[in-house]
């Protein structure tokens, strides 16, 4: 079973050192040659202890040497020692070579030493710089990037990440935790969510991870959502849970039932009000379905999905003006998400705002191929469970 | 705060004496350190911690590959309760010196009060493997700490075995019953994880586990019929005592592990141990049919694929039964059953290489156990 303890990464690929510096004193150029060389050495001989010395050696004599900052950085990293290996990273931004999985490696020492605004920050810029990095990076920093994303309260997002890892790195524990966490909407790190909330947590996690399984599991996963609503049915977030997992499932009356008793714990949950006024509206129930999305939006105005659904049920109404309005207030809030565009180019075209409705489109299309981590996993899920289906 | 005290005792017996600061450095610096370390030293002697701790840390500025003043910095700061700070010093600790089992333990123990479970487990199993020489009462912690922390890492079997190792050994028996619960139940909880409503049950499985393994067989059956009288619609309660009754009563455990199939319908050790309970009984295909299930579950475990083995060859399906079974051999060598099924199976094929192979295999297991 593979692990997400991030200390297998020094073996990450990497051209040979070079020694290509601007016009080094031929003295310090002899020098510096022969610590690197000796580093090296230390490093291929597994002797860390010198090889970090050397390596510290090194780089205060050259500060430019990428390689130097880079094998200092992670000989630091896969000891554990990272405020150390943070410094050493640091040294990379300014290398286009390195800059990317830099930005990785720093997210995840910034996480490690308790700094998570600015992990939050580093692993952005390593997403926006396309998550580059072997597999093993890859895995373990998207992992942390959605700890810190449920951190947030943006539990949609961290969702989606660790789903989309669940197929490789399977039945792993952390992973397990860390979808029990996001799906209960628990704003916490692993490291500190309240001990006796772990059982909760453990079934939640399980359910979600056998529903993310690339062959989806949803017998194991309803055994532990049941297990869950049996033990913990009062607590919050619940029963919206089961019933986001009965809509993978595409059992729309079970879903439907859940998130109604979610409501009977939690009357103010905004995600179960635009969950329902969504099933409302798709069996073409659209005065209770509006009366939902505004009651969501009384609980919070700056929901981006409840002037989502409020706009599509407006649309499906015929009161196009109206649902422009919604349209245009969720696109403001949410600009990364793709349906909203595609919902707006409807209403634009109806409206015969042709050339509008036909940047909207396009808007769609981009923001659907960028598949980035404003997708929705109901969506994608969802998506795979109707492949399946059909 | 664990066993503070027994922490500091182990000092010198890690890194020895006499104390050397620096070895390298030069002479007004050395100086200057030695001095620093005399009078940190002469702090800790006489339990003036705070003092110690802050002239240790002026020792490891000066001086950062110091193991001495990193060992006795990262101590201390375990002993004040200071996790995350012991931790990041005794990691620079590990690096200078990745033979000191106790550095291992140290560390380990550092990370597990800080939640951070995965290099707990890692760093105290390193301890384990470099060893702990005669400290006894840091050995226990960390045996105890593995336990639990395996069980956490849903590695139940393997925190059985542990607790199994501890029982031999240990004298506080009542602080090894809830981790012998939650392995026994299948909880992938810490005890501090464990909520106030669910303790009697941890409990009482906890009792029942530790009497078996101490063959205390009277107690365990009490102890086992409290427990599923008390839950008997508790997920893992009647599998737990149907696998209990595998090694008494084997046509017991029939109904025991089936109530847990109805309870949790995807449990895959239900099915395979009901499969290996339904072989004995001569139920061939309804025992193929739970190996099978099993193994939809679970591709990889290897105890379904030598249950499916097994009842195919029952069956007189050979061709297919020695394939399932080379799976579980794959899939786990160090089963001795497996082994032995492949020897009567490949000896009946007249394949006698092979048989010859799996009679060295099981020799050679026998051996090293």
């Amino acid at each position: 079973m593979p692990s997400l303890l991030p200390t297998f990464l020094l073996a990450f690929t990497l051209t040979a050192p070079v020694f290509s510096l601007a016009s080094p004193a031929p003295l310090a150029a002899s020098r510096f040659e022969k610590l690197a060389a000796q580093a090296d050495a230390a490093r291929a001989e597994d002797r860390v202890a010198d090889a970090i010395r050397l390596y510290r050696e090194g780089t205060q004599l050259r500060p430019a040497w990428s390689d130097g900052w880079w094998y200092l950085g992670s000989l630091l990293y896969d000891q554990d020692r990272f405020s150390e290996a943070d410094t050493a990273f640091r040294h990379l931004l300014s290398s286009p070579a390195h800059r990317s999985p830099a930005y990785a490696f720093l997210g995840l020492c910034e996480y490690e030493t308790g700094n998570y605004g600015d992990a939050l920050t580093q692993f952005r810029a390593w997403a926006n710089a396309g998550w580059t990095g072997t597999a093993d990076l890859r895995d373990v920093a998207v992992f942390h990037f959605a700890l810190l994303l449920t951190r947030e309260g943006r539990f949609v997002e961290s969702l989606y990440l660790l789903a989309s890892a669940a197929p490789r790195l399977g039945d792993l524990p952390e992973l397990s935790e860390a979808m029990g966490l996001a799906s209960l909407r628990m704003r916490y790190l692993p490291a500190d969510f309240p001990p006796e909330q772990r059982e909760a947590i453990w079934l939640a996690g399980e359910a979600a991870l056998y529903a993310a399984q690339t062959h989806q599991e949803f017998d194991r996963a309803d055994e532990f959502a049941a297990r869950l609503e049996s033990r913990y049915g009062a607590q919050p977030g619940v029963h919206s849970f089961r019933a986001t997992l009965y809509g993978f499932e595409l059992k729309r009356t079970e879903a439907e039932r859940e998130f109604r008793a979610e409501l009977e714990i939690s009357p103010n949950d905004v995600s179960s009000m635009v969950a329902l006024a969504l099933i409302d509206l798709e069996k073409s129930e659209l005065v209770e379905a509006e009366g939902l999305a505004k009651r969501a939006l009384d609980a919070d105005a700056k929901d981006a999905e409840a002037h989502h659904i409020l706009g599509r049920v407006l649309l499906a109404k015929g009161d196009l003006n109206a649902s422009l309005s919604e349209l245009e207030t969720a696109k403001q809030l949410a600009p990364g998400n793709p349906a909203v565009r595609s919902h707006l180019a409807m209403v634009l075209s109806k409206l015969g705002r042709t050339q509008d409705a036909k940047a909207e489109s396009a808007n769609f299309v981009v923001l659907k191929n960028k598949q980035d981590v404003m997708a929705s996993p109901e969506e994608k899920l969802g998506e795979k469970t109707r492949e399946k289906a059909r | 705060m664990r066993n503070a005290v027994l922490i500091v005792s182990l000092a010198a017996c890690v890194i020895g004496v006499p104390i050397v600061a620096a070895q390298n450095a030069p002479t007004a610096s050395k100086q200057s350190v030695d001095q620093l370390f005399r009078a940190a030293e002469k702090a800790r002697d006489e339990n003036h911690d705070d003092e110690a701790i802050q002239l240790y840390r002026s020792v490891v500025a000066r001086q950062p590959e110091s193991e001495q003043g990193l060992w006795f910095l990262g101590t201390l700061l375990y002993e004040k309760q200071q996790y995350p700070e012991a931790r990041d010093v005794l990691r620079q600790f590990m690096t200078l010196r990745p033979d000191a089992g106790p550095g291992w333990a140290m560390l380990g123990l550092c990370e597990y009060e800080t939640r951070d479970y995965r290099r707990a487990l890692d760093h105290l199993q390193h301890a384990m493997a470099a060893g702990m020489g005669d400290r006894k009462e840091l050995a226990q912690m960390v045996f105890k700490d593995v336990a639990v922390l395996l069980t956490r890492f849903e590695r139940y079997d393997d925190s059985l075995d542990m607790l199994l190792k501890m029982l031999d050994t240990s004298t506080e028996q009542p602080d090894l019953i809830e981790p012998a619960g939650l392995a026994g139940l299948r909880l992938p909880l810490l005890p501090a994880e464990v909520s106030p409503d669910r303790r009697d049950l941890v409990s009482q499985a906890g009792r029942a586990v530790l009497a078996l393994q101490t063959r205390h067989n009277e107690e365990a059956e009490s102890e086992f019929h409290q427990l599923v009288t008390a839950y008997p619609n508790e997920p893992g309660v009647h599998f737990l005592y149907g696998a209990y009754l595998m090694e008494s009563r084997p046509n017991d455990a029939v109904p025991e592990l089936k109530r847990e199939l109805e309870i949790s319908p995807t449990h895959v050790l239900a099915r395979v141990r009901l499969a290996e309970a339904l072989i004995a009984q001569g139920d061939f295909d309804q025992a193929l049919a739970l190996a099978q299930q099993a193994i939809q579950y679970e591709p990889k475990r290897a105890s379904a694929h030598m249950m499916a083995g097994e009842a195919l060859l029952a069956k007189g399906q050979a061709v297919e039964g020695i394939k399932e079974l080379e799976t579980a051999r794959e899939a786990d060598p160090a089963v001795s059953r497996t082994h032995w099924d492949l020897l009567r199976a490949y000896g009946a094929a007249g394949r006698k290489e092979d048989a010859d192979r799996e009679k060295r295999e099981i020799e050679k297991l026998s051996q090293s156990k």
